[in-house]
């Protein structure tokens, strides 16, 4: 399974604060995908990701500004 | 005046660049230290400014400039930073923060350097002049920390390099879980500067370093000051308005230069693009910058000016800024953050109850 969470536009900390909203809502071992263009959060989200012991299945830039990473959920 | 615009200019480039690339950002630095119990980017700024203490304190000894900490207009600065920590969790970003998000090309942070800009005019020499001269009263005679304890300076600034040390040995000793990143693209230099990730303490030593370069450029040009965000900002609208000549300095130039460098940091790793924040995002961005501009122009600096570089110079309104601009941060984090989370898990369990 696997949840999409749309947060273009949002400035930080928001797409952060919201990642970790959602990923409450999901199922170990289901994945989170993030859309993001805040740049603080390329590196913000990953480290919580990180942190938290989440395993980040995919993490790619998707034009100017504009990246998508794929967290599974621990 | 040629070379004030030129190293102003390169100077602020340098500044923009360096903290776009190493995402150095001071709001959410203080606001992580409590949201998230991390004190990363607080050590961070602790690094820049015992780097810039040691550094323009030996200029000093060395007769390149004199200083003078001049007194400390305690209330002001007490009241002015609380504001200003407020404002800038709203703005999303402190006043630098919000130069080079601008380069980034957030029209949020357009919005917010708006709002930021005119109200530090409006205090420096607009409608508010009364207000901020009757708060900046009450003064207390000594604003130097070694003067007001009969000390050296270098003592104090031995103190804080070894409690810097202390920090960074203890938290570079820590375990850490490897941070995934995204693919690199690039390879040599250009992997360096425009896609690696920095580590904030090698992006910290850059910004101390670059703080010490400011001092000599600007005194070189007749103002005896380092890195200043507030008043040149102010200083921008007062000259466009007036067409004053006397309005345009060093600082200046720095400014301006913060935002070319933050855009060609972006331009450069694919990280530039124009971004229109919600309606929520506007209002509060606005909000945040005429918090900013009224809290910078009444504790006489912001988040840079006092938190960044009146704190090398060992001065109490530095420190006094820096622990209320904290302060502000995590009261507004609270409102911002904390609370409505608190309320939607109450209504959902109300809803399910």
């Amino acid at each position: 399974m696997k949840k999409t969470l749309e947060v273009m536009g949002m400035v930080c900390p928001f797409p952060l604060v919201e990642a970790k909203e959602a990923i409450k809502e999901i199922q170990t071992g289901d994945e989170l995908e993030v859309q993001f263009d805040c740049t603080q959060g390329t590196e913000s989200i990953p480290r919580w990701a990180a942190e938290a012991g989440h395993e980040v299945t995919a993490y790619e830039q998707l034009g100017e500004a504009a990246w998508t990473i794929t967290i599974k959920k621990k | 005046m040629l070379q004030m615009i030129l190293t102003g200019l390169l100077c602020g480039a340098l500044l923009g660049f360096v903290m776009q690339r190493g995402r150095f950002c001071l709001t959410g630095g203080f606001r992580d230290m409590y949201l998230a119990k991390d004190n990363r980017m607080f050590y961070a700024l602790l690094i820049a400014i015992a780097i810039q203490s040691v550094g323009v304190y030996t200029l000093i000894s060395l007769g390149v400039f004199e200083f003078n900490a001049g007194s400390l207009p305690i209330v002001a600065v007490i009241i002015g930073s609380f504001i200003f920590g407020i404002g800038i969790i709203f703005a999303g970003g402190c006043a630098t923060g919000t130069w080079y998000r601008a380069g980034e090309g957030l029209i949020g942070s357009w919005i917010a350097l708006a709002g930021y800009m005119l109200v530090a005019a409006m205090m420096k020499s607009g409608v508010l002049l009364p207000l901020d001269t009757a708060v900046k009263e009450v003064q207390l005679e000594s604003n130097s920390i070694a003067a007001t304890f009969g000390m050296n300076n270098w003592i104090l600034i031995a103190v804080l390099v070894a409690i810097v040390g202390f920090v960074v040995y203890r938290t570079l000793r820590k375990p850490t879980v490897k941070i995934p990143g995204l693919k690199p693209k690039k390879s040599g230099l250009a992997h360096i500067l425009f896609e690696k990730r920095w580590h904030p303490f090698v992006t910290a030593i850059l910004i101390g370093l670059i703080a010490i370069l400011a001092w000599p450029l600007s005194v070189a040009t007749g103002r005896i000051s380092g890195l200043g965000i507030t008043t040149p900002s102010a200083n921008i609208l007062q000259y466009l308005v007036t067409g004053e000549l006397s309005f345009i300095n060093w600082g200046v130039f720095l400014v301006l230069g913060i935002f070319l460098g933050s855009l060609f940091a972006a331009k450069m790793s694919g990280e530039f693009r124009f971004r229109l924040p919600d309606l929520k995002t506007t209002i509060n961005s606005f909000s945040g910058g005429l918090m900013m501009g009224f809290g910078a122009g009444l504790a006489g600096g912001c988040s840079i000016g006092n938190g960044l570089v009146m704190t090398a110079m060992m001065t109490w309104q530095g420190w006094i800024s820096l622990g209320f601009m904290m302060l502000g941060t995590w009261t507004a984090s609270y409102f911002v953050f904390v609370r409505p989370r608190k309320k939607t898990r109450q209504t959902a369990q109300a809803a399910t109850a």
